[in-house]
């Protein structure tokens, strides 16, 4: 099952970073065609990538969410998920060469990490394992694609002399409203995070909340983003200042992700 | 407009919740990158004289408990609490013109994430101030005093479950704990890791585990001493008090590491080593591995190690103060959808923050 695995995984690999010149070649040829080729390739790595997850689950006989592989992985599916859903929902079509690299770097990330099947040790086997991470998941990928819209944002201006970009990416208003619908799921679902996390702690450890690093900087991150949600109902700090604590928030994610679990280890430093 | 009123304004402004906000982060931050509660001379090892000294001054070393880290903590409940204030009369009219439900609640959204922040923040700080902790270990058979508490446990049993590659799936004690001043009959309970007991409105944890073995002392060729000590306690001689016999470390499967020291080969009892100490009127006077079957004679006295087994550390907690701050969690999680999902949306789609702005006004 584990070569399985390991098959389904490196063929998803390979159609995300097909995806992704593909999308860079949809911006060069300006052909509508070459987009959809290079969204059907990310749906198909999409669908493979879910299935090599759902192989390593069996293998596993477990949730597999609870090593920096396994994370990791999940993290590249909840991005691509995110980014899939996102473009769809506003026909942002250019958004895919900008998601697709978070994506593939991810994955490629996940794909350096020991992908060892390894037992839990006592204090993760909880079912509260499950809601935490999974809540996680779709908070980091929906802040991924906050990540690329505040990006594409701050970038618009200078994008704006080529005639095929100007026409297909949304005007700054609308680029913002994707924006915060991105945040507002992500800060949502890092919340269950927190809160699902902070109970199980309790469980495990007999203290909620301990200052953990990794504890620290998911509240860091969270109140990164509370900033932008205030920032954007502000007059005059809606657009620039916001789209820039969005970029800065998915650093903060970044940070609490692969940053907290290399240099502050802690409770949650499961490799 | 006078000072106290500019300072009032500003104080319940959300361009100060926003300047807290960013404070509060940059302070967790930085609490975060220095390893917390560690003596001057650690810091002084790990970084510099200089640096431990800045983190001393600043109080970086206990960064989440500092004077400017309550302050930035207060001023945020402070502002949070009057920017509600001020909003809910506001909030009360839109409401009672509002059409629909779904209108009715989702501005009602921000209010309430605020609330429930407060309750958080509020159930935190008091647990942290009022929560007591104790924690008792021991192996089975033996009985304890609970700290203050005035109840007393005893270890039943406890049980190292492993799979079959030796890893361990689960540590579970069996307790009974007595209230001593009201009642004779305990309450019985099992612990295991993820699955604490609640006994006498105290909640016990089960924490971790170690070596003990059971040390006996003779004298002159007679039993004097026998005793369970855990890895990690000490024994003193009971007719030489200042003749004490520490327990370092034990080693299931002993091997000599050149260039490391002592070592386990595995975590199987295949060859028992017991790393000790002698201490006499507070000075060293040796540290060795002992096998089993050895003996260490000190003068008249012949001291064993024998019998290695697991003992369990049974963390004790009591705060009542968690169901607050777990409130204040499902409130912020009921605010956040009424404002980011439920919030009335008008027929242009880019309308929701107009509505927002709005709020932002009335504040």
């Amino acid at each position: 099952m584990l070569q399985v695995e390991n098959t389904l995984f490196t063929i998803a690999m390979i159609s995300y970073f097909a995806s992704m010149i593909g999308y860079f070649i949809y911006i060069a040829a300006k052909k509508e065609i070459v987009f959809k080729i290079a969204f059907a390739i990310q749906a198909f790595g999409f669908v493979l990538h879910t299935a090599a997850i759902i192989c390593r689950g069996i293998e596993a006989g477990r949730l597999p969410l609870t090593n920096q592989y396994e994370f990791a992985t999940s993290f590249a599916w909840g991005l691509c998920l995110l980014g899939l859903v996102f473009m769809l929902r506003f026909r942002f079509h250019v958004m895919g060469a900008f998601i697709s690299p978070v994506t593939f770097l991810m994955i490629g990330y996940a794909a350096m990490q020991s992908k060892e099947v390894r037992e839990l040790m006592p204090a993760l086997r909880s079912n509260w394992l499950g809601f935490h991470v999974s809540t996680a998941i779709i908070a980091y990928g929906a802040f991924g694609v906050s990540f690329v819209i505040g990006i594409i944002f701050l970038l618009r201006d200078r994008l704006k002399a080529q005639g095929f970009l100007d026409q297909h990416i949304p005007d700054k208003e609308k680029l913002d409203l994707i924006e915060y619908r991105s945040v507002a799921l992500g800060i949502l679902f890092l919340s269950f995070t927190i809160i699902t996390g902070a109970i199980w702690a309790e469980r495990a450890w007999g203290s909620y909340w301990s200052w953990d690093p990794k504890e620290t900087w998911s509240l860091v991150t969270w109140i990164i983003y509370a900033v932008y949600l205030h920032l954007r109902i502000r007059r005059g700090y809606k657009g620039k200042s916001a789209a820039i604590f969005a970029v800065i928030g998915f650093v903060c994610v970044l940070f609490t992700y692969v940053g907290v679990n290399t240099f502050l280890p802690g409770v949650h430093s499961y490799k | 407009m006078s000072v106290l009123k500019r300072i009032w304004k500003f104080i319940s402004s959300m361009r100060f919740a926003i300047i807290l906000l960013v404070v509060l982060a940059v302070t967790c931050s930085i609490g975060s990158l220095v390893t917390q509660n560690q003596s001057y001379a650690w810091y002084a090892s790990r970084y510099s004289e200089r640096t431990a000294a800045l983190i001393v001054a600043l109080h970086l070393d206990d960064a989440f408990h500092s004077l400017y880290f309550i302050l930035i903590t207060a001023f945020l409940c402070l502002n949070l609490t009057l920017c509600n204030i001020i909003r809910l009369p506001g909030l009360i009219k839109r409401t009672g013109k509002a059409s629909g439900l779904r209108e009715r609640l989702g501005i009602w959204g921000a209010w309430v994430t605020h609330v429930g922040v407060l309750l958080l923040i509020l159930g935190f700080s008091l647990g942290q101030m009022t929560h007591k902790e104790y924690a008792a270990y021991g192996v089975p058979g033996q009985t304890m005093a609970i700290g203050d508490t005035g109840l007393v446990m005893t270890i039943d049993d406890f049980r190292v479950d492993l799979r079959a590659d030796d890893t361990v799936e689960q540590y579970t004690s069996e307790i009974t704990v007595y209230d001593i001043a009201r009642s004779s009959s305990g309450k019985s309970a099992t612990v295991s890791v993820n699955n604490p007991a609640d006994l006498f409105g105290m909640r016990f944890y089960q924490n971790s585990t170690g070596w003990a073995a059971r040390v006996t002392i003779d004298k002159d060729g007679q039993p004097l001493q026998d005793s369970i000590v855990c890895a990690g306690d000490y024994l003193a001689v009971s007719d030489k008090q200042d003749l004490v016999i520490y327990f370092n470390a034990f080693y299931p499967d002993y091997v000599m590491i050149s260039g490391y020291g002592p070592a386990t080969a595995s975590g199987k009892l295949n060859n028992p080593g017991y790393l000790y100490s002698v201490y006499y009127q507070g000075r060293i006077l040796g540290m060795n591995v002992l096998m089993e079957g050895e003996v260490l004679t000190i003068d008249e006295y012949s001291v064993h190690f024998t019998e290695p087994q697991s003992y369990t550390l049974i963390q004790i907690k009591k705060d009542s103060y968690t169901p607050l701050a777990f409130a204040g969690g499902i409130i912020i999680l009921l605010g956040l959808v009424l404002s980011l999902y439920v919030k009335p949306r008008k027929n242009n789609r880019l309308q929701n923050d107009l509505q927002t702005r709005g709020d932002d006004a009335s504040s």
